[in-house]
């Protein structure tokens, strides 16, 4: 028996070359170690999704947010800019926003006093001049805010990491897919009510290595879904031979399955969206091809590294109607070993007629939220998995679980370069490679001591022995 | 529709009166074929127009109100997507309850009152809801107000409408699979 726990660094280098064979270590599911090393290392680094601007729309609106387990307020302040502020009062670390929601031009800690503009800046102090005379620079004493804060059709990242790259560069190619979602609206996109917030005793990654592409399990673990009629949208008749599904590393980590209809085939489009919606959209934005593209897609899941991420299909939580489109995002947010909180919106363009817009929250909520048809099933395994990651026996044999699917030998799925967009891309979706990239980028970060490098596709696809692509056999 | 009113608003129907403890059976009834998980049964109480929904609550300051969410529902239900759902139970598939929890429900601190339409009437009830799963200790602990209305059809009572007030915020749970 060993005397100690095999060192992180060891461990991480392990980790690294076993994803070349599409191994990932059971451990990393449920360990404490780790957790803090990605509490530091991952989200005090990486870019991570914030809100949405349509949830602050008029100034001095803010909600309460978090960046790994950290306290923050997503505000827009009375000069209109968008600010991500810690919420941490400068003078003895108490938090200064108190609501989930709400407008105020001030936030005030409640232990002394201290105030701060929603701006972040210091406003004042009880009995300042008596207090502190004039030796204190107020300018000095405002609220820290994340070094970086970029928006993007809306959607609000912030990193705090002042190294950080831009946002664009750290997309990389999956700024190409996150434009093509939500970068073709007239008037952009919106979220509809609050954010659902649930609790699951599972690892954040569990979810966002789902999402990434895990198209595997829907046909079993979702199997409920299929029998009843909610996939219908998707299923065309009694299979899914027709839809043309495919799986694409964007580079640095991040992942999408994207599934097209083929132009023969007649049916939804714009992901489901009747035309009410999607005369929202517009080849005015990127142009006529990428708006060609929307026309033929039916379907999008994937992940912004590290725990970002989405899923748009057309489903059903009626009989009496036809599916309806779905657009959910997400942030698996890690609150301690085996325990993460999840948060659910609900999305839609902005001018979607109300009628329509109460549908698609209604079946969005009904298929994907903690009590949708679809994602209840979900944290079983999840939340079993932690379990086991946390096992004894499961250490003792350093427990490595299989992520081959799709590796040389393993693989119904090849390497295709015909398709629309960016990135590394295999047909059809029986693989693994999307999950791998997550951890390998994953791995990146948690090792590398200065800002991690960029990622390209072809690094994220990594494998031992020959690469795969068309024609390799 | 608008959230249900506020009981200082309403018109109380005496406890103990023969309305009063009609619907008390109706709820306590209706609790046991949930518990039960005679969910056949649960169904056939409902009426064929029920409104079922769950707001989403965020914490929200004192002068902002309860903080039930104007738009967002954790449950926004009609027949149609609840039968939807008993359906999805009865597959070899649905992880979520199967095995099935054990549950408890406590109906407590019933109020009856008048509705705008005469016949109808409203209850509002405390909701304790107690969930086992699988070989955790831990029990799942839920609270909520029901604001309900009850409409007599054929000869019994029928759920028309229900609106679960959560005293959840974030939820505790890695899964609403169950019906409040």
């Amino acid at each position: 028996m060993q005397p100690h726990p095999t060192p992180m660094a060891q461990f991480l280098d392990e980790f690294d070359a076993s994803l070349l064979e599409g191994s990932v270590p059971l451990r990393v599911f449920n360990d404490p170690e780790i957790l803090d090393g990605e509490l530091e290392r991952i989200f005090t680094r990486a870019w991570v999704f914030i809100g949405h601007e349509s949830e602050i729309p008029a100034r001095g609106d803010y909600v309460q947010r978090r960046i790994g387990r950290d306290p923050f307020v997503l505000v827009r302040s009375d000069d209109g800019e968008v600010r991500v502020l810690f919420d941490a009062c400068r003078h003895r670390g108490a938090m200064v926003c108190r609501a989930e929601r709400g407008n105020a031009a001030l936030f005030r800690c409640p232990y002394h006093g201290w105030t701060y503009k929603n701006t972040g800046e210091f406003a004042g102090a009880p009995f300042f001049r008596a207090a502190y005379g004039s030796e204190l620079d107020k300018s000095e004493w405002g609220l820290y805010a994340a070094p970086h804060t970029e928006i993007l059709h809306g959607f609000v990242f912030a990193s705090l990491d002042p190294d950080a790259p831009t946002l664009e560069e750290y997309l990389g190619d999956m700024k190409w897919y996150l434009d093509l979602l939500w970068g073709q609206c007239k008037d952009g996109w919106e979220v509809i009510g609050d954010p659902q917030r649930f609790v699951v005793e599972a690892d954040w990654k569990s979810g966002a290595d789902n999402f990434c592409g895990d198209d595997y399990h829907t046909f079993y673990l979702h199997r409920s879904t299929i029998e009843i009629g909610v996939m219908d949208g998707v299923k065309r008749g009694d299979s899914t031979e027709n839809l043309q599904g495919y799986h694409v590393q964007a580079g640095n980590g991040h992942a999408i399955s994207h599934f097209l209809v083929p132009p023969e085939v007649p049916g939804p489009r714009f992901w489901g969206y009747p035309p009410e919606v999607a005369e929202r959209f517009t080849p005015d934005k990127l142009g006529q091809e990428r708006y060609e593209l929307a026309k033929h897609s039916i379907g999008s899941v994937g992940t912004v590294f590290p725990n970002f991420s989405f899923l748009a299909f057309p489903l059903r939580h009626s009989r009496k109607e036809g599916p309806v489109s779905t657009m959910v995002i997400r942030c698996f947010q890690p609150r301690g070993p085996a325990e993460m909180e999840i948060w659910a919106w609900v999305i839609c363009p902005k001018g979607t007629p109300e009628e329509y817009r109460r549908k698609t929250y209604r079946t969005s909520m009904g298929t994907f939220s903690a009590g949708g048809t679809f994602e209840q099933d979900d944290s079983e395994p999840w939340i079993a998995q932690a379990r086991t990651a946390g096992t004894a026996y499961g250490r003792k044999l350093g427990m490595e679980l299989n992520y081959k699917m799709g590796l040389k030998g393993a693989a119904s799925a090849t390497r295709v370069d015909d398709f629309a967009g960016p990135g590394v891309a295999f047909y059809p979706v029986l693989e693994d490679g999307v999950h791998r990239g997550f951890h390998r980028r994953w791995v990146q970060f948690m090792r590398e001591g200065g800002y991690p490098s960029a990622m390209t596709p072809e690094q994220q696809n990594a494998s031992a022995g020959e690469a795969r692509s068309n024609g390799d056999g | 529709m608008s959230a249900p009113a506020d009981s200082h608003l309403l018109t109380r129907v005496p406890s103990g009166s023969a309305d009063y403890w009609r619907c008390v059976d109706f709820l306590v009834d209706e609790a046991a074929a949930l518990d039960d998980n005679r969910m056949d049964d649960w169904l056939a109480m409902l009426h064929p127009e029920i409104d079922y929904r769950a707001p989403i609550r965020i914490t929200r300051e004192r002068a902002a109100g309860a903080g039930f969410s104007e738009e967002g529902y954790h449950f926004f239900e009609d027949l149609d997507s609840l039968s939807i759902r008993i359906d999805r139970l009865a597959t070899d598939y649905a992880w979520a309850e199967d095995p099935p929890s054990r549950t408890r429900r406590f109906v407590t601190n019933f109020r009856v009152f008048e509705c705008e339409r005469a016949g109808d009437l409203r209850v509002h009830s405390n909701l304790l809801l107690y969930r086992e799963r699988l070989d955790d200790p831990r029990p799942l602990v839920m609270s909520a107000e029901r604001r309900d209305d009850l409409r007599d059809l054929d000869g019994g009572l029928r759920l028309l409408r229900r609106w679960v007030l959560l005293d959840h915020g974030l939820l505790n749970t890695a899964n609403l699979a169950v019906f409040f």
